[in-house]
Parts: C-alpha cells; sequence; structure tokens
C-alpha cells in the first residue's frame, strides 16, 4: 500500500534529476509512471488488504498507518482514475507554459500524497497528507510566477494553513475523548469520556469541520478557489475540481462518519449550523459564476457550489445522505474536469480567457464545445447524464431527513440547477449563435486540439452517459458502503 | 418485442443528429460572411428529400405504434427500481396523432420557407430532433421519463427560437430556457415528493398516491403539487411563467412558431395531465386551496392573455398572447377535476394545435411574401392571397368558438363541466371569462380578415402573390380543413376522450 504512495512521491522528485534527451522521453517516462501506479492502485482495490500498514510510530499510539477501506476506495478510485488522463492532456497544454519539469515533478507528488489521504487509517495520518497536500500544491499555483499567481498562492497557503490549525484541534479532541485515533464506521467517540462535555465537543467539532472545509472552498472559506484559477488548466481542473477539493470533502467524510459518528452528532445545533453554511454556499457559489465574465473563475465558483452538493449530504447524517455524497463527489469529477479541460483547450488554443471573448468559437472548435455543452447538460442536471442521479439521491436524502432544513436545503439545490443552466448554457449559446452579422473571418485558423486533449474529453463524456444511464450498480456498492450508519 | 414502437423515436432523432454534424463539418472550414444561405440548390433538394422522407416514415411509424393496441416497451434501470419505461395509452396516442399531423404539414411548409431564414440544414436538423423528443415524451410510461424528454424538449427546441441569430432572438432564447427550467425545476421539486409518497412513479390512471404515506404530511403534498402545476404550467404559458411565451414565439421562424404554440405548450398539458390525473389523482386534490388557486390563475391567464393580444398590434406576437389566452382554457378545464370539463379541454388542445398552427403559418406566408409583420399593415392582404386569408378566417372562426367550428365544441364542453363542478363562485365566473374572452378573441383576429377582404375603395389591388407558394399552401389548406372537419363531425373523438375521462376519475 505504501508502494502506490511512495512511488510517484520518488520518481517524481526524481524527474528533475533524470537526464532526459527531449521532451518526448520525459512525458513517456512520466506517463508510464502514473499509469503504472493507477493499474497498482487497481490491483489494490480489487484486492483489498485486511491488514493495515504500519509505515512508522511517531509515538505511543500515534503512527503513520494505512488501510483500505470502502471509503478510500471510492476516493482512491476517482483519482487514479483521473491521474493518467489529466498528465496526458497536461503533456500537450503545458507545451505553452513552459517549465514542465518542475510542473510534472509537482503534479506526480501531488498523486501521491492525495493517494495517502485516501488511505489514511487514522487521523494523525490523514492530517499529515492534507498538510502536505497544502504545500505540495503550491507551487503548481504559483507556476507562472506572475504577480497574480504569487497573490493566489499566497491566499491559498494562508486559508489552508488556517483551516488546517482548526482541523487540528479537533484532531486533538479525537485524541482526547475517542477510544482510538483510528477511522471506525460510526465513530470513535468514547462515551464515559464524552459525559458532561457534549457541546464542547459539538463545538470542537463545528470548527474542526470549517476547518477542513476550507478546501473545499465553503463559504466564507472559499475565496481561494477562484484565485487559484491562475494556474494551468491542467492543475484546476484535476486539483481544484478533483484532488485537493474532493480530498476535503473526503476528509469531512471521515470525520463526520468515522471519528465523530454521525449518532452523536445528528439533530444537534452542530448540524443545523452547517447545513446552514453549505446551503448558503450552494446558492452563494452559483449566483456568483453568474456574475464572473472570466471562463475558469465561473467553472470554479461552480465548483464551489457543486461541492456543496456533497457537504450538503454529508450533514444530512444518514445513510442515504452519504450516498448522495459520494456519488456526487464521483460524477463532479468527471463533469467539472471535464468542463475544466474544455476551458483549457480553448485557452491552448486560441488564448482567450473571457466569456465574452468565446462568440462564435463553437463552429471553429465543434468537437470542444459540443462536448462542453454535454458536460453543461450534465451539471445542471439533465437526466440520462450522471449529474441527475446524484442530484436524485440527494434530494432523495433530504426528504428522509427529518431535519427542518432539508427541505430548503432540496430547494437550494434547483435554484442552484437554474443558475447553473443559465451559465453553462450562455457560454454554449455564445459559441454557437454569435450573432447574425459576425464576422467569422477573425476566428480563422482556429481548430480543435490534437487527440491528447480530446481523447480524455471523449472518455468523459462516454462516462457521464454511461453513470447517468446504469447508475444502479454502483448506487447499490455506495448504498452498501453505507449501511453502517444509523 | 415492442422494441419497434421506439423506431419513431429514434429515425428522426438519429437524422436530425446527422444533419446536424454535417452543419456542424461544412462550417468548419469555411470562413467568411455567407455562413447563413450556403446551400446549393442542388444540396437543398436533397437535404428536403431527405427530411421530407424521414418526417413521413417517422410520422408512419408513429401513428401505427399508438394505434396498433396497447405496447410498452421497458428498456435499462435509469436509477435504482426506475426503469426508462414507455407505455402508450389513450392520452398518448391522442397527443402522438395530432403532434405528427402538425409536424408533418409544418414540416412541408418550412422547405419554402426556410429558404430565406437560411442554415436550414441546422434548422431541420433540430426540427426532426424534437419531432423525436416530442413522439418519446407521448410514449413516456412514467413520470421519470416524461421528465427525462421534458427537458430534452426544452433543450432542442431551444435552437430553434433563436435560429435567426439576432440579439432579440438570442435574448428571447435565454429567457425561453430560464422560464422553461424553472418550471422544470420546480416540477423536480414535485417529482421528489411524488417518488416518496407514491406506490409507483408507472402513470396509473386515477392516480397512484399512497394514503398512508401521505397522512400527516397533506399540507407538503398540496405545495408540491401546487409547485408542479405551476411549474409545468410554464411551459403552458400559465401565469405566473408565461412571460417567456410572447417574446420566444414570435422570434423564431414562422414555421418553428407554428411548431411550438401548437405542440409544444402542449406538452405542459400532457405533464400537467400526467400529474393530476395519473399521479396524484383527483380525489386528493379536489376541494383544496390548490384547486381554487389552480383556477384562479388559469382564468387570470385566459382573460389577461386575451386582452394583451387585443392590444398588440405585431401580428405574431399577437398570435403568441393569444395562445397563452387559448392553452389556459385547457388547463381551466383540466383543474375542474370534472369529466366534461376534461373532454372539453382535450378537444381544445386538439383544436387549438390545428388552428394555431395554421395562423402562425398564414403569419409566416405574410412575412415570407410582403415582409409586414405589424397588423395595420395587412390591409388588402386578402385581395393578394385569397386562398390564404380564407384558412385564416375559418382557423380563427374556430379558434373564437362559432358554431359549428371546432371551437365552439369543445369550450361547449368546457363550459358545461364548470356548471356541473361542484366548485363554488367559479361555476359561474369560469364560463363568464370564457365568454369575454371569446369576443376579445374576435376582436383581435377578426381585423385581420375585414381589413384584409375589404381594404376600401382607394386600395390597389395587386394580384398574383400567391404564386409559387403552394407548397405552404397546402399545408396550411390541410390545416384549417381539419379545423372545419374536426367541427363538424366532432363526436368520434368527443367520445373518446370522455371515455377516458371516466378511466381517470
Amino acid at each position: 500500500m505504501a508502494v502506490v504512495i511512495l512511488l510517484p512521491i520518488l520518481f517524481g522528485v526524481l524527474i528533475p534529476l533524470f537526464p532526459f534527451k527531449n521532451r518526448a522521453q520525459m512525458m513517456f517516462y512520466i506517463e508510464t509512471v502514473v499509469l503504472v501506479n493507477s493499474l497498482l492502485v487497481l490491483c489494490l482495490l480489487l484486492n483489498r488488504p485486511e491488514q493495515a500498514f504500519v509505515l512508522f510510530r511517531l509515538n505511543g499510539n500515534l503512527s503513520i498507518s494505512f488501510q483500505l477501506d470502502g471509503l478510500g476506495t471510492v476516493f482512491a478510485g476517482i483519482v487514479s482514475a483521473l491521474w493518467p488522463l489529466a498528465t496526458l492532456y497536461a503533456f500537450e497544454y503545458m507545451k505553452h507554459e513552459g517549465h514542465e519539469t518542475y510542473f510534472f515533478m509537482f503534479y506526480t507528488i501531488t498523486y501521491g500524497i492525495t493517494l495517502g489521504i485516501a488511505f489514511s487509517e487514522d487521523i494523525v495520518t490523514m492530517y499529515c497528507f492534507y498538510e502536505m497536500l497544502t504545500l505540495v500544491t503550491l507551487p503548481l499555483i504559483m507556476h507562472t510566477l506572475s504577480r497574480e499567481a504569487i497573490l493566489a498562492s499566497r491566499t491559498y497557503l494562508y486559508y489552508s494553513l488556517g483551516g488546517a490549525a482548526f482541523a487540528f484541534i479537533g484532531m486533538i479532541f479525537i485524541l482526547n475523548y475517542g477510544a482510538t485515533a483510528n477511522f471506525v464506521p460510526g465513530g470513535v467517540l468514547d462515551p464515559a469520556k464524552t459525559a458532561g462535555s457534549e457541546n464542547l465537543l459539538l463545538l470542537i467539532y463545528v470548527l474542526c469541520f470549517l476547518g477542513f472545509s476550507v478546501k473545499t472552498a465553503m463559504w466564507p472559506f472559499g475565496a481561494w478557489l477562484p484565485k487559484a484559477g491562475v494556474a494551468p488548466t491542467p492543475v484546476t481542473a484535476l486539483l481544484h475540481a478533483v484532488a485537493v477539493v474532493k480530498a476535503g470533502a473526503f476528509t469531512l467524510m471521515r470525520i463526520t462518519y468515522y471519528s465523530f459518528g454521525t449518532e452523536f452528532l445528528r439533530g444537534t445545533w452542530a448540524q443545523t449550523v452547517l447545513m446552514v453554511f453549505v446551503i448558503i454556499t450552494i446558492v452563494y457559489g452559483c449566483s456568483r459564476a453568474l456574475k464572473e465574465t472570466h471562463f475558469k473563475r465561473r467553472l470554479a465558483y461552480s465548483t464551489m457550489s457543486n461541492l456543496s452538493y456533497i457537504l450538503f449530504g454529508v450533514v444530512l447524517m444518514s445513510p442515504l445522505g452519504l450516498v448522495g455524497a459520494l456519488s456526487h463527489m464521483v460524477f463532479h469529477a468527471v463533469m467539472k474536469i471535464c468542463s475544466f479541460f474544455c476551458a483549457g483547450a480553448v485557452i491552448y488554443k486560441t488564448g482567450r480567457n473571457y466569456i465574452h471573448e468565446l462568440n462564435g468559437l463553437g463552429r471553429k472548435m465543434p468537437r470542444v464545445f459540443v462536448i462542453f455543452a454535454i458536460s453543461g447538460f450534465a451539471l445542471m442536471g439533465v437526466p440520462g447524464l450522471c449529474g441527475f442521479v446524484s442530484k436524485w439521491n440527494l434530494a432523495k436524502a433530504a426528504l428522509a431527513s427529518t431535519h427542518p432544513l432539508a427541505v430548503i436545503g432540496v430547494a437550494a439545490l434547483l435554484i442552484s440547477a437554474l443558475l447553473t443552466a443559465i451559465y453553462m448554457l450562455t457560454i454554449v449559446v455564445r459559441a454557437f449563435f454569435p450573432g447574425r452579422d459576425f464576422d467569422y473571418s477573425s476566428l480563422d485558423g482556429i481548430e480543435d486540439p490534437g487527440w491528447m486533449m480530446l481523447l480524455p474529453l471523449v472518455l468523459f463524456v462516454i462516462t457521464m452517459f454511461l453513470f447517468g444511464l446504469h447508475s444502479a450498480p454502483l448506487i447499490r456498492a455506495f448504498t452498501q458502503l453505507a449501511a453502517f450508519v444509523k | 418485442m415492442n422494441a419497434w414502437i421506439l423506431l419513431p423515436v429514434i429515425l428522426p432523432a438519429l437524422s436530425g443528429i446527422c444533419l446536424l454534424c454535417s452543419s456542424l463539418r461544412s462550417h468548419l472550414h469555411s470562413s467568411g460572411v455567407d455562413v447563413w444561405n450556403d446551400l446549393k440548390e442542388e444540396e437543398r433538394g436533397r437535404l428536403h428529400r431527405f427530411v421530407g422522407i424521414v418526417l413521413v416514415l417517422t410520422a408512419v411509424l408513429a401513428l401505427l405504434a399508438a394505434w396498433s393496441g396497447e405496447h410498452e416497451v421497458r428498456l435499462f434501470e435509469l436509477m435504482e427500481g426506475i426503469p426508462v419505461y414507455f407505455r402508450i395509452d389513450a392520452v398518448g396516442k391522442m397527443f402522438v396523432t395530432f403532434v405528427t399531423i402538425v409536424w408533418v404539414a409544418v414540416g412541408f411548409y418550412s422547405f419554402l420557407y426556410m429558404k430565406h431564414e437560411g442554415e436550414e440544414r441546422r434548422f431541420f436538423g433540430f426540427f426532426l430532433l424534437v419531432y423525436g423528443v416530442l413522439i418519446a415524451l407521448d410514449f413516456a410510461g412514467n413520470l421519470v421519463t416524461m421528465y427525462l424528454f421534458y427537458e430534452l424538449m426544452t433543450l432542442s427546441s431551444m435552437p430553434l427560437v433563436m435560429h435567426n441569430g439576432s440579439k432579440e432572438a438570442i435574448m428571447a432564447a435565454l429567457k425561453y430556457l430560464f422560464y422553461s427550467m424553472c418550471g422544470a425545476y420546480l416540477g423536480l421539486f414535485g417529482i421528489f415528493f411524488l417518488y416518496r409518497c407514491c406506490d409507483t412513479l408507472t402513470f396509473t390512471a386515477g392516480g397512484s398516491l399512497n394514503a398512508a404515506l401521505v397522512s400527516g404530511r397533506e399540507g407538503t403534498m398540496l405545495i408540491a403539487v401546487m409547485a408542479m402545476l405551476i411549474g409545468f404550467g410554464a411551459k403552458a404559458g400559465m401565469f405566473p411563467l408565461h412571460a417567456w411565451l410572447p417574446t420566444a414565439h414570435p422570434v423564431a421562424p414562422s414555421p418553428a412558431s407554428a411548431a411550438l404554440s401548437a405542440v409544444i405548450v402542449k406538452s405542459g398539458v400532457l405533464a400537467v395531465v400526467r400529474v393530476v390525473y395519473y399521479m396524484v389523482g383527483t380525489e386528493f386534490l379536489r376541494g383544496t386551496w390548490v384547486q381554487t388557486v389552480w383556477m384562479t390563475l388559469t382564468l387570470l391567464t385566459v382573460f389577461l392573455g386575451s386582452l394583451l393580444a387585443f392590444r398588440e398590434p405585431v401580428f405574431k406576437k399577437r398570435l403568441a398572447y393569444s395562445t397563452v389566452s387559448q392553452v389556459s382554457y385547457v388547463l381551466f378545464g383540466l383543474s375542474l377535476l370534472q369529466p366534461q370539463a376534461f373532454t372539453g379541454a382535450l378537444l381544445h388542445t386538439v383544436f387549438h394545435a390545428f388552428i394555431k398552427s395554421a395562423l402562425f403559418l398564414t403569419a409566416g406566408i405574410i412575412i415570407y411574401q410582403t415582409g409586414k409583420t405589424r397588423v395595420d399593415e395587412l390591409r388588402g392582404i386578402g385581395k393578394e392571397m385569397p386562398c390564404m386569408l380564407w384558412c385564416y378566417t375559418f382557423a380563427s372562426l374556430g379558434l373564437i368558438g362559432i358554431p359549428p367550428m371546432s371551437g365552439f365544441v369543445s369550450k361547449w364542453y368546457l363550459a358545461q363541466g364548470a356548471l356541473q363542478a361542484s366548485v363554488g363562485a367559479f361555476r359561474y365566473l369560469g364560463p363568464a371569462v370564457l365568454l369575454a374572452s371569446a369576443l376579445l378573441t374576435a376582436g383581435y383576429l377578426l381585423p385581420v380578415t375585414i381589413n384584409g377582404f375589404l381594404p376600401g375603395k382607394d386600395w390597389k389591388v395587386r394580384s398574383g402573390e400567391e404564386n409559387g407558394i403552394q407548397m405552404m399552401l397546402i399545408p396550411l389548406a390541410v390545416l384549417a380543413a381539419l379545423t372545419i372537419l374536426l367541427g363538424l363531425f366532432p363526436n368520434p373523438l368527443a367520445s373518446y376522450i370522455y371515455e377516458l375521462a371516466m378511466t381517470v376519475m
């Protein structure tokens, strides 16, 4: 298990040291490493080892140890499926960005770290990898070294470290009040120890949740995410739509369902408070996306809102809620990485960053924009595409819950879907219907990108349809996974 | 195997997508401005043959599927326990039939009309695609399948609205999208609730609400139903989500406005029928505040629509307002929850489909031949194009409801239903509003006929305007003839619907 974590880290560090003859050789080396690692992860997921693996002990019962359970499988599955594709895409994209060696070094290391979060057996390990994730992705945001990029990475650093500090408090309390530091389905709090200090613990839980939620860009801690859109598109797409932000959502699932435990939390004021935050974010993210004129930033705001769909499922604190959250975690990963890659393809081919510059491009880059339209349909929840399935599951969970805010949450989901329809489809409409007297000669020479960019896109579209039309097996698996929640 | 009944869905949808792909490909390497009229004469001929064959084939298949007995097809499971499921029942049959007639007529009409709009491949691509989606919508056997095609219908008909690419058209299309999506999501909100409280999401005549599951939360359930009525009512142009209709329908090319106004708004009606009569059941709604609010909204829409149409100087916009008003006749009939009113409502659905498409086709011919769009410019038009204006006049008389034209029959049933229903003051209020609105209808439709035929002494008549547009006149004449025929012999259709009404109530 440690192999798959260490392999990309090790080989990533080695990238600058290798004497590559040319670019192609380096690409080949990186893709091989990533692909082999993904295959290893896949083998691991298929035959899950029963035993936990202890890398080393810090002191006493604190250790860095790995274990693979259902939740980790889901997250590791997403990450390992998307990383090789994103890397492939990055090869073509990064041609125009420069400094590829360092870029791919950090990019590959991040893969290992993210898997580390997925495989963590206890809260200490998870916390360590979580901090490392912040540090290792920082250079990726800074990549262009422009003033804007440096400011963005600084914002990212402050927000993340601040969040982690709160998360740290939560960790300490778990260590103190819990029976064990490990993640145990249903929670580890020891009733004997917690008696009398329930409210304190709830407060700590809220703080800890808010701390970790910085990574998922929950309002009001989400400002870093749109700013970080200055990073090269492979980073915004894979890290800021999938790996990093989903790591945040994953940690929140861990602390809610595996550390504090839903039995302890459900129906308390803590749940209400968090639900308010989540519902606000769902609507807030969408409205900001609607106002935003920068292409990638608009998608970033959309991510903010969609991540809160996941969190909405999490804070419902029921088996159905976890199912909804997991399904949206998987589906949103595919949908959003797809739309980001489309945005990246446009930027790569035309250098246009703002939405009003996209007029008429649909005619010159039809494949990219048709795919973008499909990802937009998926995000707004057109049935037959995967977004609808997760929305359905979340709504089902919300209506099954007795919490009074749950119905408002459903309304928020639908409002957000409406706004999504507008902010995604206005782009599509612009691209295909630029206006009657639009002069197409200004777009001469623009065409669809090469196969390295298109292949991932096509695969994503197939996946969206596949999950959209035939989700039952996956949802059944999630239901089994979530069965422990009482 | 019953899967063949999906052929009329797949065939036009696939052909439509092929056309769209070829349209995209042809533009890929063409630069320059003249992307609008890029079809050579022979290419156009080939396109027309292709579209014509697909249309006719689909129509035949659709009618065969609809009228060759009960069929059902269960495809894969979209979600746990919710299959994509098609079943042809009495309502579906009726809808498919009139959709097909209108669609084929409008399709043949647009061969000539679309010449002057350009981008024909894209237009016919979406036109065929929407046809397939509509048939699937009518065949849908459960709520989620219906919702699926409902959304697809919105998305695939939107490009028809913004076909001409002007700023106005695009803004109208976005407005259409916004309202439709708003409506669809309100509907979805209700579907979530129905999923919890119904035995099954499969359409069951009389409803499938489970009393045990509802008990204790009737209040929320009623709110959910209200949300669905308003939501699906958006497509049917019901107040308060009606504003998109007078904006979006007129800016579309005339055949598209005809299709939108005659058929696509009726999908809203179909959705409401499905929800009220096949999911929730009339028992649950009768006498509740939801019924009262619903009736009020529809009557308000009937009256306001007519009034706005009366005041509107732009011809196509006037017709669009008229749609707002007329479709709410249908919804009012449905809201009475009474068999006779139900019969009247569905009769009016069919009649209005033929009439309104005929009216919009007339407006299209006028635009095509003369470029005139305002009603006050239409003086003497009947001298120039008498056949066209006669068709228009017959259709208008039908809409006003002068016996023995078709609209009279449906309004008769509606009024009777209202008088027999136990709905308090609405028993009298309803027929009164219908009557007032009929007067207004006469007031906004007939001036065109009067000024058209009687331009006054000083009018210089140009004749021969009708030469060369037979391709557009024939579909118009067919539709107009249908409205007359159905008015003269309404009984088979009326008794068919009445039987249907008895099964759902």
